[in-house]
């Protein structure tokens, strides 16, 4: 026994005496401790996981939290035997804080020989001593190498967030390496759910027929694809059509394909069934091809071209959902069997539909990708290999989640995003931004 | 030869080989039974320190010292004090000096090597269903691991 671990057995005495709640946190005296906000909206969710984000801007590379996590782990000032690692750059005045990220799909634990990870409840991937034989297995399959081996008892070192309360967090002199739960309260997903209620509401049930072509008074709007066809099958142009057409084109010119995402009929529907059916079945390829839906906007142009009736407006998803409400719409059974035929859809890909075969959206993909905006995910400010939440909620499955596990920020096609922002909404570290299509920043990285 | 063997007696002595009474603890809890399929007593802890003690040099040419993850479970239970571990990592440095590197995984970027090829293969069929971008880490050793990682997000 040295004199250390005399110390600590005295202190972890007089912690159980009813001294302080824990031994090892002397140091986190030094500073006032933080007290973990208390939210309102934390009485009503669950407690979301925790996380350790780590600012590289801030570091200087002091050290504080490899000491006061070695303390933790043996109970005195041990820089080597912490979980957490400092790689100082002096040349370039870079550092860096190796830490374990706590992955979702932990691939430690899939490597570990003798099963002694796990991943718990609270999204602490932990090593349980017992069964860990310190081979080092999880520090060859880490990408990161988080898992770190101690010189002096060849055992293997690896974070478990002080079970919720991180000490290298709370004692960090610089604020890099900080504790965030993320988001309480996701305020965007709210606001689509409303206004994707209401516009169904409203184009559905209070004013039948509305999408397709709407008139009040000296205001008009129709459906641009609608009006393409119209064209086409007429062989006119009317310019008050044109005119109350444009105006679903300047909407997708300032704001992406907001329609689909926000207002759309059929996207609510998809996106009610999408909530219950599980996507499993794989589509097959010629099938999963985004060009297809340019295919099917060509032909329904050229088929009322050539038929002289719009024959695509007839079997539209969308422009039946908004026939069908009242005494007029229940004739029209036959017809509004494609809403659940195409609605099945959903069990090969989310809104596979707006993906692959919407003419509308596709009109509006072409418009879209001149549009005002873009979405930047920012690779260095995100936590990769934890996450990858925004791949996993887009509907549209545009982002590249593997990219993102590289550490390269992906390029979102504003093409086929529907500006739902479920990605922005979604990212717990600030990541996923909205930007105008000429700003260049990306966050994390900067202003180039 | 005779300095190989002086360098063979002192892995042996550094280890305490010559302790080893057989009692076979260390075959028990040996992780590589649950690895390796072909797992058997020449690839055990005791059946390597049998052979290093009886056939001295041989055990340098005997693929079966690669398959040792060098864990601490074996050291931890031996009774006589014997540390396998160190005992396999001082015949590995033996036969890595000699210059026969084919049986090690060498870093990508560092080129030293940091794990023996058995054990990669064992890592990489466990993870064969992540994706191809996160395997071409398990290339590099655990520091410029590290130092990548730290480069490409500071």
């Amino acid at each position: 026994m040295n004199g250390g671990s005399e110390k600590a057995a005295d202190l972890r005495k007089s912690a159980e005496q009813g001294g302080k709640p824990c031994p090892f946190l002397e140091l986190g005296d030094l500073r006032p401790a933080l007290k973990p906000r208390e939210r309102f909206s934390e009485r009503f969710m669950p407690p979301r996981n925790g996380m350790l984000v780590f600012d590289p801007s801030r570091c200087t590379g002091c050290g504080t939290c490899e000491m006061v996590c070695g303390m933790r782990n043996v109970s005195r000032v041990a820089p080597a035997s912490a979980s957490v690692r400092v790689l100082r750059n002096g040349a370039e005045g870079r550092n860096f804080a190796v830490h374990c990220q706590h992955c979702r799909k932990p691939l430690c634990l899939e490597a570990c020989p003798t099963r002694a990870i796990s991943r718990g409840e609270d999204g602490i991937v932990r090593i349980d001593r017992i069964f860990c034989t310190g081979c080092g297995l999880c520090t060859m399959a880490c990408p990161e190498a988080a898992p770190l081996r101690d010189p002096a008892t060849q055992t293997i070192r690896k974070c478990d967030l002080c079970d919720g309360d991180p000490l290298c967090a709370r004692n960090c002199p610089e604020g890099a390496l900080t504790y965030t739960r993320g988001k309480a309260f996701r305020w965007i997903k709210g606001l689509r759910w409303t206004v994707q209620t209401l516009s169904f509401l409203l184009l559905v049930v209070i004013l039948v027929g509305t999408f397709c072509f709407f008139r009040a008074g000296v205001v008009s709007l129709s459906c641009p694809t609608g009006t393409l066809q119209n064209i086409a099958s007429t062989k006119t142009v009317i310019l008050s059509t044109v005119l109350s057409a444009l105006a679903l084109v300047v909407l997708t010119l300032l704001a992406g394909r907001l329609f689909c995402g926000w207002i759309c009929p059929f996207g609510f529907v998809l996106d009610l069934v999408g909530k219950v059916v599980p996507a499993k079945v794989r589509p097959p390829r010629w099938f999963a091809n985004r060009l297809n839906k340019y295919g099917v906007l060509a032909g329904a142009v050229g088929g009322s071209f050539a038929l002289g009736y719009q024959a695509f407006c007839t079997v539209c998803p969308i422009g039946t959902l908004c026939r069908s409400y009242g005494v007029q719409g229940f004739f029209r059974s036959a017809e509004l069997a494609i809403v659940p035929a195409l609605a099945a859809l959903e069990v090969t890909e989310r809104r596979s539909w707006c993906r692959y075969l919407c003419p509308v959206g596709a009109l509006l993909a072409l418009v879209a990708s001149a549009g005002l905006i873009k979405i930047v995910i920012g690779a260095k400010k995100c936590k990769k290999f934890s996450c990858i939440q925004c791949a996993e909620v887009c509907p549209m499955g545009i982002i590249d989640g593997d990219l993102l596990r590289e550490g390269v920020s992906p390029k979102v096609p504003m093409k086929e995003c529907i500006s739902c922002f479920r990605c922005v909404d979604r990212c717990p570290y600030g990541a996923a931004k909205i930007r105008f299509r000429w700003q260049k920043g990306i966050p994390g990285e900067g202003r180039p | 030869m005779t300095e190989e063997n002086n360098r063979l007696s002192q892995v042996k002595r550094f280890s305490g080989a010559a302790f080893c009474v057989e009692c076979g603890r260390c075959v028990a809890v040996c992780p590589m039974a649950e690895m390796y399929g072909n797992f058997s007593i020449e690839m055990s802890p005791r059946g390597i320190i049998r052979k290093a003690l009886t056939e001295g040099a041989e055990i340098l040419r005997d693929e079966n010292l690669w398959y040792c993850t060098e864990c601490n479970a074996g050291t931890d239970v031996c009774p006589q004090g014997v540390s396998c571990r160190d005992l396999v990592r001082g015949l590995r440095e033996m036969v890595l000096e000699e210059g026969r590197a084919e049986t090690v995984a060498s870093c990508r970027h560092c080129g030293k090597p940091f794990a023996a090829l058995p054990v990669e293969r064992f890592v990489f069929r466990r993870l064969e269903k992540e994706p191809m971008n996160v395997l071409v880490f398990l290339e590099y050793c655990p520091s410029c691991r590290r130092a990548l990682y730290s480069r490409r997000n500071a």
